[in-house]
């Protein structure tokens, strides 16, 4: 089959076909400056010496990154990647603890034991990726897989880089998935650039969605800086997963708007990638979407920006009030106990 | 009290586990038609339904990492690699994901892998291995050896309860040589705890896994050289019992790890080097180690035999020892 | 990290293997007010090249790295005070920039690495070789029972490998010992103490094949801690092994197992070999110039000191080339002669604690510095005991210095199972006769030495000894650099 292109999204009626109110709306905005602003400042603590180790961003990643989350429901799960701090911000993950992991300290979500994005909070449902791309990918289908044991009407969302694709977790997590139509979404970030690595030198397909069809499920492209349309993709496939259907692979394509990392230039991007790119910028679609079709006003949208702002700065505060992890505490936790897993979710 | 095979101990240990909580379930290649490999499980699926006894691809990273992903929700897999030697093609979640994610998320990994380890039948380098020792090296990870059908059943219940990652290497050639009792109500063996296997007083042997009958024959054929053997069955390598073993070295000042595994790099090497520092002074002889050469297993029986450690070679290492 | 008077600048880790980046512009200068996260300054990294944005507010108080140098990851580059508290003073001092300009400060005449023999690591549980020195090798265990029961091992009867002593053994001798204790007049308690280390076991010279293996004079390793049991000298109301009672004045001690160990060795190769001592007077004001000429240069450039026994011993290996069965060896009715040098060098330990051989190995393949050095070297770790057991076996000759005191003459005894052992002694200066310019005799003052070959007269032979001697003499004689 041929993969489909998806249709961006036009007006509010579609919107709210879609399941989504005004509210709504707001708040994927909101979400999506949240996560713009929380990596811009990380950036410049980064450069300012406050952030330990390398620092990566998603800049130009956050329409993908929120609006696939958006269509999560709350007992969902799942496997984000480094372009996708906007899935821990929508899932409800507070920005201060987000700095507070990059700058190492103890109220992050790894308690300082592993640092930038390598974040999670499994009481939101989301599980902190690796850097062995992409490890996490076989562990959402395990997930997915529990669902289908205990016929449970909840969906593992496994994200992928294009790049993390080439290796072969992924062949053998879709192709799991394909034979057992496990209740999963595979979500692959294509941002055309796995560090200095265009594409076309990590794979040889036109689309990475083309390879659904050799794991026997449906495979659409999606504009990855259109939210909407990103959200509509990823309702229709979570629904049908949860219904039973099996998985779907989601490529959502944008531009890498940074380096890899902050400490990364990309020099060997063509400038005019990026002059391109920038005219779509993701958050700028979306602010203008809302102003032609869901009447938003400058008040609005003052107020949800010097929110947003407030929030980043209380964020900073805060994390640089946590405390820096206790080094007698180092060999502490190699193992769980027993009592770890005496919870209602284990039960 | 019913005698049963070592295989048979591990069946029913898993049976008793599926049967009581639905939590537990296998995943592997050739475990529910076909009944595994080894027939383990053996009548499993008919039993317990094809998802909780599942057919799985190809594809040992999505079988240990589908385990990971179903006991981050909740579930307790038990993934059966259908030789011990197959864990290296899952051996990069195993120690990326699988090891660390209680330490550096937070979140316990329950997860049980059953690795058919071991040679001595013509197996070949690449079903014959004891890769026991490259896990060991990894914090996170728990791995148990059991030697005889009593302890394989109670440990692995242990190993299912266990809120960690545990590599539970049944040694092959044992599956259906050794039998023993094996109680048929619950129980659970605890993980770092070794065995007496032997008592004796002049020299101690630290062993694991099928090594242990090995000792055992090597230690009955210097009673006639009136030398009293000490046979030390660890059990568990991580979590590994110092105690009883510095205890044992203690008591009889001369001694003898022995493992299947190759020599450079084995677990008999962080044994030797604990005794080495922890009781020195009560050492009258060397640490000796007996092990496999740093060589792949051979296939031919004569090549595998001048491989694996063989009665009469712990049987000269020991009188060497006791004559030292 | 911020202080309330002043936020400091850092240099930022562009990437987790960067260490250090540079300064390329300043983009404030020193006066110059900066807003919160506006660029301050430019820098340049292996990986990238950034702007740094200024973490905090204020007036820039400070720029301490210049542009162009270049610092670790951390160092403070600039202070900026926030408005209002101008004034403050700064609380860290400048940080000298490590700048690619300056150049490496050499080290000052370093010592090139001494070509020290390689170190062996000690063998603590060595298999105990076949033969009388079994006994001499105590493990840790049994070091350790022994300490603890004030037993001396060297007592007790082995039944292990070589006549070791096993732990059985010394278990047993101890439970003997105890019932034997009932019928003793009380003694007071040994003084036993927990071992600071076990025992060093003797080392075992390595057997060249056939020969029971001998031991060099000193027969041990560096001085064991020995057991402290025995050592300290305590009244004895009788010793059981001579039964003589001690009458008033008189005190006893047992031996050092070193002392033991010599008497057994000097008693051993008075019987074996047949020691005749040749002597010859050598005239050294050859060897004192050259010494003189290169003293200065050794000891600054190599840290060396060019002992006359360097000299001695240089000239020794050469002459022995030409005298192989003063190097040799007698096994049985068979001559084993080398054509390598392994130089002994006696050493006196303090405290007459004993005397110590360790050996140079292949001395021909050294000259007078290589002598000089080695020399040092052995003789420093002799002392400082800590030499290995590989430092005092396979020696073929041995040369001792006895003259250190003034004596002019002496008869060693040759270091078993070599066949010669040289003597030096007190360098005098004597009237001696020489020729003048004219060839006519006269008086001079003269540097002397005595020197003496002590030789195993079953091999080597009056004449051969003579000659052996007159080469040696020629070459200290006529020493040129």
């Amino acid at each position: 089959m041929a993969v489909r292109e998806a249709e961006p999204v036009g007006s509010l009626q579609e919107v709210k076909d879609a399941g989504l109110d005004r509210e709504d709306l707001l708040g994927i905005y909101r979400n999506m400056l949240t996560a713009r602003a929380v990596e811009e400042r990380g950036h410049i603590l980064y450069k300012q010496g406050k952030i330990p180790g390398s620092f990566y961003t998603g800049r130009g990643n956050e329409a993908t990154s929120v609006g696939v989350a958006s269509a999560m429901a709350p007992n969902d799960v799942g496997t984000p990647l480094q372009r996708d701090i906007g899935v821990h911000i929508t899932r409800g993950l507070e920005p201060w603890r987000v700095i507070s992991q990059y700058m190492g300290r103890s109220d992050g979500p790894t308690k300082g034991r592993d640092g930038n994005i390598h974040l999670g909070d499994s009481s939101l449902g989301t599980y902190a990726m690796v850097s062995h791309l992409p490890a996490m990918l076989p562990v959402a289908v395990g997930m997915a897989l529990a669902f289908r044991i205990r016929e449970e009407k909840r969906v593992a969302v496994a994200w992928c880089g294009e790049g993390a694709s080439a290796r072969g977790d992924a062949h053998e997590g879709m192709n799991f998935a394909g034979v057992r139509r496990l209740p999963v979404v595979f979500v692959i970030d294509n941002n055309q650039w796995a560090y200095s690595t265009p594409s076309y030198l990590e794979f040889a397909v036109e689309h990475l969605a083309d390879r659904a069809a050799a794991y026997g499920f449906e495979g659409v492209v999606v504009d990855g800086t259109d939210v909407l349309a990103v959200y509509r993709e990823a309702k229709w496939a979570i629904e049908k997963a949860r219904e039973g259907g099996g998985p779907t692979l989601i490529e959502s394509v944008t531009l890498r708007m940074e380096g890899h990392a902050v400490h990364d230039d990309a020099f060997y991007v063509p400038k005019e990638m990026f002059e391109e790119w920038a005219k779509r910028d993701p958050i700028e679609r979306f602010r203008w979407w809302l102003r032609d079709n869901a009447s938003l006003s400058d008040e609005e949208e003052d107020e949800i920006t010097s929110s947003v702002k407030r929030t980043t700065n209380e964020a900073v505060e805060r994390a640089e009030e946590s405390p820096f992890p206790d080094p007698s505490t180092l060999l502490e936790g190699v193992f769980a106990t027993p009592e770890e897993l005496d919870t209602p979710h284990h039960k | 009290m019913p005698e049963k095979t070592y295989l048979q101990a591990i069946s029913d240990g898993l049976r008793q586990e599926m049967r009581r909580d639905p939590r537990v379930f296998v995943l592997g290649e050739d475990v529910g038609v076909y009944g595994g490999a080894f027939k383990v499980t053996l009548g499993f699926q008919e039993e317990f339904g094809p998802w909780r006894v599942i057919d799985m691809p190809l594809s040992e990273t999505a079988i240990v990492a589908g385990a990971t992903g179903a006991a981050l929700m909740g579930m307790r897999p038990v993934a059966e690699m259908q030789f011990a030697d197959f864990v290296s093609c899952a051996w990069d979640h195993l120690v990326t994901v699988a090891a660390k994610q209680r330490y550096r998320a937070g979140t316990p990994i329950p997860i049980v892998l059953r690795l058919p380890s071991g040679g001595g039948f013509s197996g070949g380098p690449f079903h014959s291995q004891n890769p026991e020792s490259s896990f060991a090296h990894i914090p996170g990870l728990k791995v148990v050896c059991p030697s005889t059908p009593e302890d394989a059943k109670g440990l692995l219940v242990s190993a299912i309860e266990d809120p960690n990652p545990v590599l539970f290497f049944e040694h092959k050639h044992l599956y259906r040589r050794i039998k023993g009792d094996v109680p048929d109500d619950r129980y659970t063996t605890p993980f770092g705890e070794a065995r007496i296997h032997r008592a004796g007083e002049d020299v101690t042997v630290i062993t694991w896994g099928a090594m242990v009958y090995t000792a055992d024959a090597a230690a009955a054929k210097l009673e006639g050289d009136d030398v009293s053997v000490e046979i030390v069955d660890l059990r568990t390598l991580i979590p590994w019992d110092r105690e009883t073993v510095l205890d044992s070295v203690r008591k009889c000042s001369k001694v003898l790890v022995l493992h299947e595994d190759t020599r450079t790099g084995g677990f008999g090497a962080e044994i030797a080097a604990t005794i080495a520092e922890e009781v020195f002074e009560h050492l009258d002889a060397p640490v000796k180690r007996v092990a496999a050469p740093d060589c792949p297993v051979p296939f031919s029986p004569p090549l595998e035999k001048a491989f694996i450690p063989q009665v009469d070679d712990v049987a000269a290492a020991l009188r060497e020892l006791a004559a030292y | 990290m911020a202080t309330r008077t002043q936020t400091e600048v850092v240099m930022p880790q562009m990437g987790v293997s960067v260490s250090e980046g540079t300064v390329i512009k300043w983009l404030k200068q020193v006066g110059d007010h900066v807003a919160l996260d506006e660029p301050l300054l430019e820098i340049s990294t292996d990986k990238v090249d950034t702007e740094v944005p200024s973490p905090g507010e204020g007036i820039v108080s400070q720029i301490l790295v210049e542009e162009g140098a270049t610092v670790d990851v951390g160092t403070i580059l600039a202070l900026i005070t926030p408005e209002g508290a101008i004034g403050a003073t700064p609380e860290s001092e400048p940080v000298a920039p490590v700048t690619e300009a300056s150049p490496p400060t050499t080290p000052e005449s370093v010592p090139a690495p001494r070509a020290a023999p390689e170190p062996q690591p000690p063998r603590v549980g060595p298999q105990p070789e076949a033969g009388d020195n079994g006994k001499t090798f105590v493990s840790p265990v049994v070091a350790r029972i022994a300490a603890e029961h004030g037993v001396d091992p060297g007592r007790v009867p082995g039944t292990g490998a070589g006549g070791r002593v096993t732990k059985k053994d010394i278990l047993a001798f101890i439970a003997s010992d105890e019932s034997m204790k009932a019928t003793e007049p009380a003694r007071p308690e040994a003084h036993v103490e927990e071992p600071a280390a076990p025992v060093v076991p003797e080392p075992q010279p390595a057997a060249p094949a056939p020969a029971p293996t001998p031991e060099p004079v000193a027969a041990v390793a560096p001085p064991p801690e020995a057991p402290k049991a025995p050592v300290s000298p305590q009244p004895v109301a009788a010793d059981r092994l001579t039964d003589v009672p001690l009458i008033a004045g008189e005190s006893v001690e047992p031996m050092t197992a070193m002392r033991r160990g010599v008497m057994e060795h000097m008693r051993r190769s008075l019987d074996t070999s047949a020691h005749v001592t040749s002597a010859i007077e050598v005239d050294m004001s050859k060897v004192v110039a050259a010494r003189e000429r290169v003293k200065a240069e050794y000891q600054t450039t190599y840290g060396v000191n060019p002992t006359y026994l360097s000299f001695i011993a240089l000239a020794t290996v050469e002459t022995l080339r030409d005298y192989p069965w003063v190097n040799a060896e007698i096994r049985g009715e068979s001559i084993v002669t080398r054509q390598f040098v392994n130089l002994g060098i006696a050493v006196a330990l303090a405290d007459g604690k004993g005397l110590i051989v360790p050996v140079i190995k292949h001395a021909e393949d050294l000259n007078l510095l290589g002598m000089a050095r080695q020399i040092a070297d052995i003789a420093e770790r002799a002392r400082t005991k800590k030499l290995l057991p590989d430092d005092v076996q396979g020696g073929t000759f041995t040369i001792t210095n006895p003259g250190g005191f003034g004596t002019f003459h002496g008869t060693p005894i040759i270091s078993q199972p070599q066949v010669g052992i040289l003597g030096t002694y007190a360098l005098v200066k004597r009237p001696w006769v020489v020729q003048d310019e004219l060839g006519n005799d006269v008086i001079a003052i003269r540097p002397i030495m005595n020197i003496t070959l002590t030789y195993d007269h079953r091999l080597v032979d009056g004449a051969y000894s003579g000659q052996f001697l007159r080469d040696l003499r020629e070459r200290l004689e006529s020493w040129e650099d």
